[in-house]
């Protein structure tokens, strides 16, 4: 490697971390932000709020009402002074509430009659059907437990058998893609600013008549931040592996090739970013376009398998869904070779496209 | 010394604008980027797990196999496809081909024909633990109508459950989806338009030139706000057209409630934003910092797909400092459940308390920044 190069890496390198407040973002900020969404995000539905409306003396719906609030899904809501059950709901003071038929619960059943009705609250959809899928399960195993056990047995029935994960523990899904987010988020503000920055202030004339070849100030200026993101992944990864449990059953070798590739592209469109910017406003503006879809789709917020034919693309296009399926491949399922080529390769053809475009951009803005 | 000046606000104010308009990128941005964002993914966010890649290795391949099978296939929740052995199934599972795997023994017909325990087994990936939990949800339906097709009796529930979804009778994900992406878009973007305009100032030099005016320190942060209040208010206007007309997002609620409660979120976030550009002054550091104190915990900790209540206690508080948490509370309170201001007092009154914090830490960093 050339002198000049070498130095001008060095610049680079003094120049991001030179404010101590740069060092904190880059360093101590991912630490907390993998603590923080870590050990708290969770899709799993808790804490709902039930209430339930029976006659007073109707022993067999309190007994049924108890089964839900022991299941750990449910907690009893407060009723205050709201008695009909719509306006429980209306009021925000309960999720979900149950109303037994005015005769009695046992007295339904006995003659074959009425219904329970299960008021929710859809404004969250999700949350709605959960809550129904709970009830509807405590329902059939009261029913069952009132039945006897020859009820519970019926001639047909499914061994279940969960792999990975068996406890289906919310971390374990979670923790590797928030870390595909924070890497993607550091190196992708890091990079798209910088060009634009050094062309606003004027800087960026004192590097160009430096005896520098182009190629040698693109990469003087993405290799700094390629080692950077690389350090922060192996934190993050680190910091999952000790603060979360999360195993790593693949290969370590895996695990920095997938972030390597990962870093190179998410760089190499960062530097596009800054390319196609005429100032560090757009610069922004532009990272923020790239940013907020990328984490939309990553594949933690929601199923994104299920697009719609013509949105599904998109979902391609993101660098962040290949890195997340890899990390999350490679740490639970231990790097099956199939996965790990295939989503590599993606990684590995965005890296390039990125990188060549922003190349020719680069020379088209020198001239 | 005479107190605020709201010609001389004024005065600032149109500086701004001249610069917006100069730069019509940002205005087109705005105006747009919201509404193509909400539009993008109200279409492409869909909570329901289905489609499922389900491998099946039916080494009894009888009748009664073979309607288990049509039954995951007409359920519309999984695709079966026969893979040749049991370990096929599993390294289809190990390579994401497949996300869950149907293993019928020999027997299993005769089994079933006979009225003994007959048993499938069924291996669930459970790496996306939500995932995991709804597929094992769908598995009590499809056994029953199973066992409905081999012509077995099914029990029914001597008192029958029904359910009633208030609000939002038929489950439509796009009511939940699109109110809150609005908020997170409608925050993210105050944040970042402010934060970078006013560090902008200072990294030129400017800031130093307008301090050097009589103005003062709240005169220039109101002229510094006011624009992008109006242009964001625009911004919100169009996203909740887009909603209520492309979408069918109904709108229950009062409009001056919900007027004033975006009116709060904007100002917490336009003050979140200078807090930051005064801290940074530099417009690197600014968005770096705007990214991080925006966009994850907003997306993530705000309720906005991620329930508050499954959080840990501790978790649950800590939401309670940030703006999007509490107006996304209160915009789809008014928007899908028509909540008044009683309904929604807590969280108004938290908004107000955080935006007023806020708005005092923003004059407070201002001023002391000018002392020598």
């Amino acid at each position: 490697m050339k002198r000049t190069l070498k130095a001008f890496i060095r610049k680079e390198f003094a120049q991001a971390l030179r404010d101590p407040r740069m060092k904190l973002i880059l360093f101590v900020m991912p630490m907390i932000q993998m603590a923080v969404f870590g050990l708290a995000l969770s899709s799993e539905i808790r804490n709902i709020k039930l209430a339930a409306v029976y006659s007073p003396g109707d022993v067999a719906a309190a007994g049924l009402t108890r089964r839900f609030i022991s299941s750990g899904w449910f907690v009893p809501a407060d009723p205050g002074r709201a008695r009909d059950p719509s306006g429980l709901i209306v009021s925000g003071k309960a999720d979900a509430v149950l109303v037994f038929p005015v005769e009695g619960f046992a007295r339904a059943a006995a003659r074959g009659r009425g219904m329970v009705q299960l008021l929710v609250d859809a404004t969250s959809v999700t949350r709605a059907r959960s809550v129904e899928a709970y009830a509807r399960n405590i329902f059939a195993a009261h029913a069952a437990a009132d039945a006897g056990l020859e009820a519970s047995s019926p001639p047909f029935g499914f061994d279940v058998r969960i792999i990975y994960n068996p406890e289906m523990e919310s971390p374990m899904f979670m923790v590797p893609g928030v870390m595909g987010m924070i890497v993607c988020l550091v190196t992708i503000i890091l990079t798209s600013m910088s060009l634009t920055r050094e062309r606003e202030t004027g800087t960026f004339e004192t590097i160009v008549s430096a005896p520098l070849e182009n190629h040698e100030i693109l990469l003087g200026k993405t290799i700094p931040y390629v080692v950077l993101g690389l350090a922060n992944a192996a934190l993050v990864i680190a910091a999952g592996f000790l603060l979360f449990g999360v195993p790593v059953k693949g290969q370590l070798w895996q695990l920095f090739v997938a972030s390597l590739a990962f870093v190179i592209t998410t760089v190499a469109i960062g530097t596009l970013i800054s390319t196609i910017s005429k100032n560090q406003q757009q610069a922004m503006m532009g990272g923020f376009i790239f940013l907020f879809p990328a984490v939309l789709m990553s594949g933690i917020m929601y199923p994104v398998e299920n697009m719609p034919v013509l949105l599904k693309p998109a979902v391609y296009l993101n660098p962040l869904y290949y890195f997340t399926s890899l990390l999350r491949n490679i740490m639970l399922k231990g790097g099956d070779p199939a996965a790990f080529i295939s989503n590599l390769s993606a990684l590995f053809l965005m890296a390039v496209s990125a990188a060549s475009l922003a190349y020719a951009r680069f020379r088209q803005t020198l001239d | 010394m005479n107190g605020f000046d709201i010609h001389r606000s004024a005065a600032v104010a149109r500086k701004e604008v001249m610069h917006i308009m100069r730069d019509p990128f940002t205005l087109v941005l705005v105006m747009g980027l919201p509404v193509l964002l909400v539009v993008f993914f109200g279409f492409a966010i869909d909570f329901d797990v289905k489609n499922l890649k389900l491998a099946v290795y039916d080494r009894d391949n009888s009748r009664v196999s073979r309607q288990l099978v049509s039954v995951f296939d007409s359920s519309g929740y999984f695709i079966p496809s026969a893979v040749s052995s049991p370990s096929r199934a599993i390294t289809g599972l190990d390579s994401d081909k497949f996300s869950a795997a149907l293993l019928i023994e020999p027997g299993f017909g005769r089994d079933v024909g006979r009225g003994a325990l007959a048993r499938a087994q069924f291996v669930a990936d459970g790496t996306d633990n939500s995932k995991a939990m709804a597929v094992l949800g769908y598995l009590p339906g499809i056994s029953e109508a199973a066992l409905r097709k081999f012509g077995g009796v099914t029990r029914s529930d001597p008192v029958p459950l029904k359910a009633r979804y208030m609000y939002n009778a038929e489950l439509n994900s796009r009511w939940f989806v699109i109110p809150g992406l609005a908020v997170i878009i409608i925050g993210l973007l105050s944040i970042l338009m402010t934060a970078l305009t006013v560090a902008r100032e200072w990294e030129n030099g400017s800031m130093e030139l307008l301090l050097s005016t009589p103005l003062k320190p709240a005169e220039i942060i109101a002229g510094k706000i006011a624009p992008y209040v109006v242009l964001i208010l625009g911004g919100v206007l169009f996203v909740n057209l887009v909603a209520r007309f492309g979408f069918g997002v109904p709108f229950r609620g009062g409009i001056p409630l919900f007027l004033g409660g975006t009116l709060l979120f904007i100002v917490s976030a336009l003050s979140q934003g200078i807090v930051i550009s005064v801290v940074t002054r530099q417009q690197q550091l600014a968005m770096q910092l705007s990214m991080i104190s925006g966009l994850l915990p907003s997306l993530l900790l705000s309720g906005f797909i991620f329930p508050i209540e499954s959080m840990p206690v501790f978790f649950r508080y800590f939401t309670m400092i940030l703006s999007p948490r509490w107006f996304m509370e209160i915009a789809r309170g008014i928007t899908i459940r028509g909540a008044g201001a009683a309904d929604l007092a807590v969280p108004l009154l938290a908004l107000a308390a955080l935006s007023a914090a806020l708005l005092a830490a923003a004059f407070k960093k201002f001023k002391r920044d000018l002392e020598p």
